[in-house]
């Protein structure tokens, strides 16, 4: 279990899990996102994440898309809620997503740097 | 248009189970028509969308998805039909004029902020990341019946 104790989602195709790295904390996407409704796996997770991060005051978090085959438009807009946010942090608890990338996977080469934009400074594609 | 070198046709009850096989079959298949692994993978994300739509507001047994592929010009046309009610079909017409103005990555994030918002389950993000991600002509077709044809051409 990482340091804020959230588990990790293992349902079908997908892995989901928050993993302790040397610099803070990783979320890994592992599989295909492709169900009708992934918020109802993936909200409750990305909420978690957030709480603990704020509640953590830590800086920032990697969101590892790389072992994430497919992502459907569904599942964008989970991924886009958790970003979202951030919006409405004030800045002393603000934190940054900084999102790992696999560039031999269309869709991530393609959809990925978009997230970008909904909330200017708050996503880096690293 | 030219004749296409490379065409199929599936058939499937809108079952959301056969979306994902018709998405590895469709991607393997213009991957080998065409040589093009970033197309294969780019259609395939397309009509995976299109089926998601087609299956989840469908009201017949019968989703179709028709897929050419024209390798002398490197295009491959894809289209999905399904049955809708009346209101699904105005609907699709609402959102397809919407998110078919403008510049197409000012219309995905604008409608990636809405979907963040949304508490209706849906997402309305299928034909705007479509739009831009793979730059395809998209067209809509709704007959009197509300049988409902979306058409993506990607060059």
């Amino acid at each position: 279990m990482n340091k804020l104790n959230i588990a990790p989602i293992n349902q079908g195709k997908i892995q989901v899990d928050l993993l302790d790295n040397a610099d803070g904390l990783t979320v890994k996407l592992v599989g295909d996102i492709d169900m009708e409704d992934p918020s109802l796996l993936l909200d409750p997770f990305f909420e978690k994440v957030h709480q603990g991060m704020v509640a953590g005051k830590i800086p920032f978090v990697v969101a590892d898309f790389q072992g994430l085959t497919f992502l459907n438009s569904s599942g964008i807009k989970a991924v886009a809620k958790w970003i979202m946010k951030l919006a409405m942090l004030p800045p002393d608890q603000k934190y940054q997503i900084r999102i790992a990338h696999n560039k031999a996977i269309t869709w991530q080469v393609t959809s990925l740097p978009t997230l970008t934009f909904l909330v200017p400074g708050a996503v880096k594609i690293q | 248009m030219a004749k296409p070198d490379g065409y199929i046709e599936i058939r499937f009850g809108p079952r959301w189970k056969y979306i994902s096989p018709a998405r590895v079959f469709i991607q393997n298949f213009i991957a080998i028509a065409l040589s093009d692994q970033a197309k294969a993978d780019a259609i395939a994300m397309a009509t995976s969308e299109l089926l998601e739509n087609a299956v989840k507001y469908g009201a017949s047994e019968d989703t179709h998805c028709i897929v050419q592929a024209f390798p002398d010009t490197g295009v491959i046309q894809a289209s999905v039909t399904n049955q809708a009610t009346e209101k699904n079909a105005a609907d699709i017409r609402a959102l397809y004029n919407k998110i078919m103005t403008g510049d197409p990555l000012e219309a995905y994030i604008t409608q990636m902020r809405e979907a963040a918002t949304r508490t209706d389950g849906k997402s309305q993000l299928g034909l705007v990341r479509i739009r831009y991600e793979t730059g395809a002509d998209i067209q809509l077709d709704i007959t009197p019946t509300h049988q409902v044809t979306i058409t993506i051409i990607v060059k």
